[in-house]
């Protein structure tokens, strides 16, 4: 018992920090980025390459991952979403095939197979008969941080706060003084450095691989999808349903079975409620 | 005088916004109608109540004596019910022709395949509504608003309803369009067909009406010839604040 | 929109098909089994664009159709000795009931979410494959060993062609008619669609079946000639891109486009197979349609069209 809350506790801070990039592009841009997945990769291998290829200290390697994040959300903003004018199909569309570009782009340069990552944190913790590496528990540690810095940086900040009223009107925020395509370049900047980041701690978690953005991507629209508002506290409470799920069905029930549920979970949600489980709205 | 269209105690909220209270009102055929009332009045959304676009939260909506709240919009559409749209949304990509033809088409999958298109009698329809048979092969893109709207109408008449909702017909016309399309309205008046007008363009509306119905904030205000509703204290008020 | 169908329209057929037939006298047995995969390709953009490209609906599962017919056929004939002339009806069968199953979601919802929800399934189809009666379906390694209908690159190649062939035709001569007409003015306006009278509810529901009937058939085929299926082969991501790629880079809502871009796309692969040995080459093949979408959503056939009529000046 104490297990599956300890491991859900953690899983489920990690995807929270997959989700919450996406969330934001998904409530300012009304977009669907199915490239985001990609940050993460970019941001993963990125960082592999800073510390484990040019032996280079972790920190560096950090935010050398970030740089990489930011410099892809621009470009993709700059480059796709605001040629299609946000069409959220065309833009669906563009950022799978930019997807699959950015997947044969890694293996081009770092090939195919699959490659371990070295924990940022080195160490395990014993607690309650569950046994817990430093590294995911830094990863729930960090996306915690960043989730509530995240809060309080759109609560509290002029441009934070002007994020926040592009994702409820973009008229209304643009007749008030702001520029809605300025605030969206902020945006992507933003959710591709979470995403590096997210990517990081993903890889940790897992490995790297060319094909490691699907898994994130889908959780991060299940999120999206379940949660519905693209809100931060809503992010934090469906990556904590979507994480405790797929650790009790994996514990409880099989283990081929963990990725079932969130599926199932996304289907009827989207058919039953298409709005999500609390309806649609600002950030 | 045959009642045609009904409204009955008709309610419609929209999560805590009443858009439609209580409305009541009757149409007879070949009856001229104008639904006038200030933004947000609800007018639109009675078109929407009466095509099946929206579902009537409760109330009674009938065409001939026939209740339409249970029926799909395509199934009201062949009982004798049409609209239009305030901003006309042709089909983008099919030339004028192809868009009226639309409105001809059998609503049978087998139907549609083995029958040719219906182009003289959509090429009628065009040219009834005063399209020219140089533009059936444009784009709609390549129209003026005036245009548009005259396909706007093709495409509602295509359909052949007994019963025309006309959202906004005016907006967006020149003066010389807002008297092309009036006296196309007149001459289908007089053939018969009934009308439901909304327009802010009060001047124009008014030769084009039997009647007014005033609303305001989703409820009934009044109804009677133009100039006693207009005169009306309570009508007075919803539009000019005094 | 809906031209009527002239003699000029068949004699193109004709020599196209006609061309093709000549092929296997003119290339390798290697180019020829290149050519194959374009015609399957082909088929499944084919398939794709009569739900995706007409309606708008944009699917993002297709795999997932295209698989239940491939499994539905490779489960019934190599595990129950169902002989191939039942398995392959019956999977085109399930196929359209699954393809009905997709259509739920479109009732109430389209766009984006849509394309989530058919992207869901073919992940959910994904899971489920390798872990429910892994000993019909073989789990992770999938079946190998499927009973192949023909021999030899040659009569693969001809199977290949008829089927093409004969998907292409006669979905070329429903879309000709007020059917497709309607299907595709669905694409643009639904409510404008619905409210010329006609039931959009049974028109996407047709269009699905067709589509998901084509994807079955398709897939059907396919395995056969392959022998063997696998679950990561199918229900890919990679795989998706390649359909969706070779619908949009041709024209979508068009014939002649999802068959062009199947063709490009599998000459494109193959030709940079030598300079690019891996999956790089992907990288190329994606920058190009990425920036093929991005100039012209609908691709080589309206970039096409519209070089001619500057070139004529005819508004056509």
């Amino acid at each position: 018992m104490s297990q599956i809350l300890i491991q859900g506790l953690l899983l489920s801070g990690l995807y929270a920090l997959i989700a919450i990039g996406f969330t934001l592009i998904f409530s300012v841009g009304r977009v669907l980025n199915l490239a985001y997945g990609a940050y993460l990769m970019l941001g993963g291998y990125a960082y592999f390459w800073v510390v484990q290829t040019m032996h280079m200290p972790k920190l560096l390697g950090i935010l050398v991952a970030i740089g990489v994040g930011v410099l892809a959300g621009l470009l993709k903003h700059r480059l796709i979403v605001k040629p299609l004018k946000s069409d959220p199909v065309a833009v669906e569309i563009a950022t799978l095939i930019l997807a699959v570009v950015i997947q044969a782009g890694v293996v081009l340069v770092f090939n195919d197979s699959a490659k371990i990552m070295h924990p940022i944190v080195n160490g395990v913790w014993r607690v309650g008969g569950a046994t817990v590496t430093y590294n995911i528990l830094t990863a729930t540690i960090a996306s915690w941080v960043i989730l509530i810095g995240l809060y309080y940086f759109v609560r509290k900040t002029h441009v934070g706060r002007a994020i926040s009223a592009v994702s409820m009107d973009v008229k209304g925020a643009a007749i008030s003084g702001i520029n809605p395509d300025r605030i969206n370049m902020i945006t992507w900047g933003l959710s591709g450095a979470l995403g590096a980041i997210a990517g990081v701690f993903f890889a940790s978690y897992t490995q790297l691989s060319p094909s490691m953005w699907v898994a994130p991507l889908i959780i991060a629209v299940a999120v999206v999808i379940v949660g519905g508002i693209g809100s931060i506290i809503g992010t934090l409470i469906v990556a904590h349903i979507i994480g405790f799920m797929e650790i009790i069905s994996t514990t409880l029930v099989a283990a081929e079975l963990r990725g079932v549920f969130t599926m199932l979970l996304i289907i009827v949600v989207l058919v039953m409620m298409p709005k999500g489980l609390f309806g649609r709205g600002e950030l | 005088m045959t009642v045609i269209l009904e409204l009955e105690h008709v309610v419609k909220r929209f999560g805590g916004l009443v858009a439609t209270n209580d409305m009541s009102f009757e149409v007879a055929k070949g009856e001229s109608v104008g639904l006038i009332g200030p933004n947000g009045a609800g007018k639109t959304t009675i078109f929407s109540l009466i095509m099946g676009e929206h579902k009537a939260d409760s109330g009674s909506i009938r065409l001939h004596g026939e209740e339409l709240t249970k029926l799909a919009t395509h199934k009201r559409i062949r009982r004798g019910v049409a609209r239009t749209y305030q901003v006309p949304r042709p089909f983008a990509d099919m030339d004028v022709l192809a868009n009226i033809e639309v409105g001809l088409m059998p609503d049978s999958i087998m139907a549609m395949i083995f029958t040719a298109p219906a182009d003289e009698e959509a090429r009628a329809i065009a040219r009834s509504v005063g399209l020219n048979d140089a533009d059936l092969h444009r784009d709609p893109a390549e129209l003026s608003m005036g245009d548009l709207r005259k396909l706007e109408l093709a495409r509602t008449l295509a359909t052949k309803p007994e019963v025309m909702l006309l959202d906004e017909v005016f907006a967006g016309l020149t003066a010389g369009e807002i008297e092309q399309i009036s006296g196309l309205l007149n001459e289908k008046r007089q053939e018969g067909m009934t009308y439901v007008i909304v327009s802010h363009d009060l001047r124009s509306l008014e030769p084009l009406i039997d009647r007014a119905i005033a609303m305001t904030q989703g409820t009934f205000v009044c109804q009677g010839d133009y100039a006693t509703v207009m005169s009306d204290e309570a009508v007075r008020m919803a539009y000019l604040g005094h | 929109m809906s031209t009527q169908i002239t003699w000029k329209h068949l004699a193109l057929w004709a020599l196209f098909l006609g061309g093709m037939a000549l092929l296997p006298m003119l290339v390798g047995k290697g180019t020829l089994r290149t050519i194959i995969f374009a015609n399957y390709l082909a088929i499944f953009a084919m398939s794709w664009d009569v739900l995706s490209g007409r309606t708008g609906y944009i699917s993002f599962g297709h795999p997932f159709l295209i698989g239940i017919g491939a499994y539905t056929t490779a489960i019934l004939s190599y595990r129950f000795d169902v002989p191939v002339g039942i398995s392959i009806p019956v999977a085109v069968i399930v196929t359209m009931a699954a393809g009905t199953l997709f259509f739920l979601p479109a009732l109430r919802i389209k766009g984006t979410y849509f394309a989530l929800v058919t992207l869901a399934f073919m992940e959910l189809m994904y899971q489920l494959v390798q872990v429910i009666r892994p000993d019909l379906t073989g789990g992770t390694r999938g079946i190998s060993g499927v009973q192949t209908l023909t021999r030899g690159a040659v009569n693969g190649y001809y199977l290949s062609l008829a089927l093409m062939g004969v998907i292409a035709i006669s979905l070329w001569a429903m879309m000709k008619t007020r059917l497709g007409t309607a299907l595709s003015a669905i694409g643009m306006n639904e409510e404008a669609v619905e409210g010329s009278g006609l039931n959009t509810t049974k028109l996407k529901l047709f269009a699905f079946m067709v589509g998901a009937g084509v994807a079955g058939i398709g897939g059907a085929f396919y395995v056969h000639y392959l022998g063997s299926i696998a679950p990561r082969a199918l229900f890919d991501i990679n795989f998706l891109f390649t359909i969706i790629v070779a619908a949009l880079i041709g024209g979508a809502s068009t014939i002649i486009g999802p068959m062009a871009g199947a063709f490009f796309l599998t000459f494109l692969l193959e030709y940079l197979r030598p300079f690019l040995p891996g999956a790089e080459r992907y990288f190329i093949y994606g920058s190009i349609a990425l920036i093929l979408y991005m100039y012209e959503p609908k691709g080589l056939y309206e970039i096409l069209r519209k070089a001619r009529e500057r070139l004529t000046g005819a508004n056509a």
